[in-house]
């Protein structure tokens, strides 16, 4: 408990730093609310440049005769609950102003101050302080509130005939007197329950294009911002770049709200933790830092918020701006931070002891800190029974070895160490290379940078004409270019199983990390052979050792030496000898289950 | 969030490894040669006992006096038990070995690479791109240097394991009788040699004041050497066994001439030495970068102020030089003769001074 009462206090922290930040950096936040409804209309539109797709409209709140106006732009807000839920409601309400003998002292003394701003905010704070004192007792608020409104319909006739008689040439009186006309409406007539009070013309720009609905009384300096963003989004989808034969088929969408509701559902802990921080200049993103209090290091925790409040750039259109932002070498070809679009695979990091990290607009969750081997996994061998599971993490780890080496070490048999390869071999290969003109390594260069472009016109192409990609890849150039005798077929050979094996990398950006470092070990296998190789082998191995994720050494867990997490790396253990969370994540809590659930039986 | 202080990263584990990976590298190649050249048959197990133990001991010994200051450097216990001026001078003699050290590795594996894998390549080529893997190892971290060690641990290991347990088949049992005919004469070289195998349990002198808690730091310094000293017998009997006395002692490098005996079943490979080029090289990187980071550390010691970074830029072409010097192999062996001989000595003599001082003083009283 007393982590989940530091980690609150840290988020209000939070928070409210980035109010402060925010509100320095734009110079805009010094334009204030005014009374005047529609001077306030003005600025709104003014800041935004007018715009065809804001809405406004201009209503009375029907009983107490003031007019207000709701304020939103079409597409990004639900137009349903703007109608039926804050428009409806307004107009049909019967709220009115004024507790007689207390809004008449209040004019008084606002009268003489009318136009210094102090007092206002000070009633402001008033009301707002009363506002949380309801709010927690609810029952002693409906009872006040209760007798409010008797009250207030007893001196409401009155204060109506009064106001009607002047109420165009006394505006600012009216106002003064109905100071809670806006709470009111706040807690009794806007029928949506995520609504707060907004007081600078900043937070309510942010508002509307954020989706919400502003609402604006006359002559209040408080304006409501109610929670109706709506407008068009994906519906949940199986993940396109992480598809497997045996797990859930949801995968993230670009909506952030939708993509934290994944995690919660899946994951009922009261512990389960969002951070929100707020990135990108102009764009104001929303990113979420998800965790579970108890599990993840606390150390580790601060380390990735302290990162992400140093993010400075103008919007972040995928969560890969945040992740090359926060990443340990900005040199490494080995992703440091793993992107993920399946909510399962994050919810299983997050009890490791990582920590996740979604943006808004991206599908793809970060995860952090991870190790090598982490890219190497997949979610689905915990799905797959562990005997299956392992064999798939072996023959991926194969994979990997002949996606990396095969093409550097098959130019530098052929050309440094033919001696080595078993003589009936040399001599076939020898015999298909007869006609090819060039030298082993310009053979390799070439199919391999073919297979590149391959790979990348395969991407970019509508799927329609994907398929011709295949055909103009597989046939044209495989088979067409080793009968003309440009490169040997043992070279179609290797060069098609290193593309298939690099393939069975579960997670892009370490696959194409791979295809870097394997450019660099034929270039040295064509200078030094074997032996280039070697040294190569042993730069990447000093390399990943001295690579860390968020503090947390690349090149756990076998070294530092975790005997006992090598069983999650290597192979895949029985799920109930996975009794503990990766050690090297230093995890507040190592125990995952007890005693690997079989005493229970 | 891990700490990264000059002090207490490493465990008590990295140590052991640490110390076998040095032990293992260039002397592997060759050491059952040397011990061969002295011995009649088999004897030199004998020999490599003896060594064996005595590295043993003195290992233990400075493992000991070592870990009884825990954290603090070489120059500050070393001023503390004999006195600043003796201390800097040991300090200095350990750098002058380590730089020696460091380029004889360098020019050791280009010998290997030049002979068996490529002999038009220039050797200088070979021995700067090992040299500039070497320099980017000991930029890094300290720590990740013990990580690395880890990490080639187990390829070295079972490398040397499938090469002494593949000519299994191929060993006669009369080559290695008789036993016990080997003179007096012949034992104290072989065991002189043998020792100066084991010679590189040194690092432990500069290398325990970043251990965490250096409570078993002996014990498992020990325990590094044993590893080593097993292997070596292991690699040592079946040497003779495959080749035979006469012809070990005229190979030049009977550890690696022993993987060319062998023919892997079916295999890719038609030789098995490629695999364990891999391993060599491998295992001489350690030893080399060792070597280079003790240097590095020695300095650090001496000039407070100087930067890593300009240290390695000042050493490194120096290093290459010292590699170039040798003119041809049987220059080099003289120095690998001359450098064991110095390493020797100098192991030996400071152990006795400072288990002296040690006793004397009684311990760590500070």
């Amino acid at each position: 408990m007393r982590h989940v009462f530091t980690g609150s206090k840290k988020i209000s922290k939070n928070s409210n730093s980035n109010n402060n930040n925010n509100s320095t950096n734009q110079e805009q936040s010094s334009i204030a609310i005014e009374q005047n409804l529609n001077n306030n209309l003005q600025n709104i539109k003014t800041m935004l440049g007018n715009p065809s797709d804001l809405i406004v409209r201009e209503t009375t709140v029907t009983a107490s005769n003031r007019n207000c106006a709701i304020v939103y732009i079409s597409g990004l807000t639900n137009a349903d609950l703007v109608n039926n839920n804050i428009l409806k409601a307004v107009q049909s309400s019967n709220v009115q102003s004024g507790n007689g003998q207390s809004n008449n002292d209040q004019s008084e003394n606002a009268q003489s101050n009318n136009n210094q701003s102090g007092n206002t905010q000070a009633g402001n704070g008033q009301s707002n302080n009363d506002q949380s004192e309801n709010a927690q007792s609810e029952n002693a608020q409906s009872s006040n509130t209760q007798s409010n409104n008797s009250q207030l319909e007893k001196v409401g006739t009155n204060k109506d005939q009064s106001n009607k008689g002047n109420s165009n040439e006394n505006q600012q009186n009216n106002s003064q007197s109905n100071t809670n006309l806006i709470d009111l409406i706040f807690t009794e007539v806007i029928a949506i329950t995520d609504c707060k009070k907004v007081t600078t013309l900043n937070d309510v720009s942010l508002s509307i294009l954020s989706g919400n609905a502003v609402f604006i009384l006359d002559g209040e300096k408080t304006i409501l911002s109610m929670e109706t963003a709506g407008g068009e989004k994906r519906s949940i989808q199986e993940p396109v770049s992480e598809a497997v034969i045996r797990g859930p088929r949801a995968g993230f969408i670009e909506s952030i709200d939708t993509n934290i509701s994944l995690i919660r559902k899946s994951l009922k802990d009261p512990n389960l933790r969002f951070d929100v921080h707020e990135i990108g200049r102009r764009s104001k993103q929303k990113l979420a830092v998800c965790y579970v209090a108890g599990i993840v290091n606390q150390d580790i925790l601060d380390e990735v918020n302290r990162r992400l409040k140093t993010i400075d750039i103008d919007f972040a259109p995928d969560s890969g701006f945040v992740e090359q932002w926060i990443e340990d070498s900005f040199l490494s070809p080995f992703p440091q931070i793993l992107d993920t679009e399946r909510p399962d695979h994050v919810t299983y990091n997050v009890l490791q002891g990582n920590v996740g990290i979604l943006v808004d607009g991206s599908p793809f969750a970060l995860i952090t800190p991870v190790i090598f081997g982490d890219a190497l996994l997949s979610i689905e061998d915990y799905n797959q029974r562990w005997l299956i599971g392992s064999m798939l993490r072996l023959l991926r780890l194969l994979a990997a070895f002949i996606a990396v080496f095969l093409p550097a070490i098959y130019v530098a048999l052929v050309s440094y160490h033919p001696g080595m390869i078993p003589t009936q071999l040399v001599f076939s290969i020898a015999a298909t290379r007869e006609g090819v003109p060039f030298p082993s390594i310009v053979e390799a260069l070439l199919m391999a940078v073919t297979f590149e472009i391959l790979q990348e016109a395969g991407i970019r192409l509508p799927k329609v004409i994907g398929q011709t990609i295949g055909i103009v890849g597989g046939i044209v150039i495989g088979d067409v270019a080793v009968s003309a005798g440009i490169v040997g077929p043992a070279m179609v050979i290797v060069t098609s199983l290193t593309a298939i094996a690099s393939f069975t990398i579960p997670h892009y950006s370490m696959a194409v990390g791979v295809r870097v470092i394997r450019f660099a070990l034929l270039l040295a296998a064509a200078v030094l052979g074997l032996y280039g190789i070697i040294l190569v082998f042993i730069m990447l191995a000093v390399h990943v050792v001295n690579l860390k994720s968020m503090g947390v050494p690349h090149s756990a867990p076998f070294a530092p030496y975790f005997l006992g997490a090598l069983k999650n790396i290597f192979i895949r253990a029985p799920i109930t000898t996975l009794t503990k969370r990766p050690p090297y994540l230093e995890p507040e809590d190592i125990k995952k289950i007890n005693d690997g659930g079989r005493r229970s039986k | 969030m891990k700490p990264t202080q000059i002090h207490g990263f490493i465990s008590d584990r990295d140590i052991m490894i640490a110390v076998t990976s040095n032990i293992i590298g260039v002397p592997t190649l060759m050491y059952p040669r040397l011990i061969a050249q002295d011995t009649s048959a088999a004897d030199g197990w004998l020999a490599i006992v003896l060594g064996g133990s005595m590295a043993c001991i003195l290992a233990w010994i400075l493992a000991k006096i070592t870990s009884s200051f825990p954290n603090q450097n070489f120059l500050s216990f070393a001023s503390y038990l004999l006195s600043k001026p003796v201390s800097v001078v040991i300090a200095v003699l350990f750098l002058l070995q380590f730089i020696v050290l460091t380029s004889y590795n360098v020019r050791e594996i280009t010998v290997i690479a030049h002979q068996y894998l490529f002999d038009r390549t220039p050797i200088e080529v070979i021995s700067l791109s090992f040299l500039l893997v070497v320099i980017y190892a000991v930029s890094g971290s300290r720590a990740g240097i013990f990580r690395l060690n880890i990490i080639f641990f187990p390829i070295t290991i079972w490398g040397l394991l499938i090469l002494i347990l593949l000519p299994l088949g191929l060993t006669k049992l009369e080559n290695l009788l008789p036993i016990f005919q080997t003179d007096f004469q012949g034992y104290l070289r072989a065991s002189y040699s043998s020792f100066n195998a084991f010679l590189g349990f040194g690092i432990v002198l500069f290398y325990i004041s970043i251990v965490k808690e250096p409570k078993k730091t002996p014990k498992m310094t020990v325990l590094g050497v044993l590893i080593a000293v097993l292997l070596y017998l292991l690699l040592f009997m079946i040497c003779i066994g495959t080749f035979g006395n006469a012809t070990t002692a005229n190979l030049f490098f009977p550890s690696f001439e022993l993987s060319k005996t062998v023919e892997l079943p079916g295999g890719f490979f038609e030789r098995f030495d490629s695999i364990l080029f891999v391993i060599w090289t491998i295992a001489i990187f350690t030893t080399a970068l060792m070597s280079f980071d003790i240097v590095i550390m020695i300095i650090m010691m001496l000039f407070k102020k100087a930067k890593k970074l300009n240290i390695i830029f000042v050493l490194s072409p120096i290093i290459f030089i010292l590699s170039m010097l040798p003119k041809d192999y049987i220059e080099l062996i003289e120095v690998g003769k001359y450098l064991g001989m110095y390493m020797f000595s100098l192991v030996f003599f400071v152990t006795v001074l400072l288990g002296i001082a040690y006793k004397m003083k009684g311990g760590n009283q500070s």
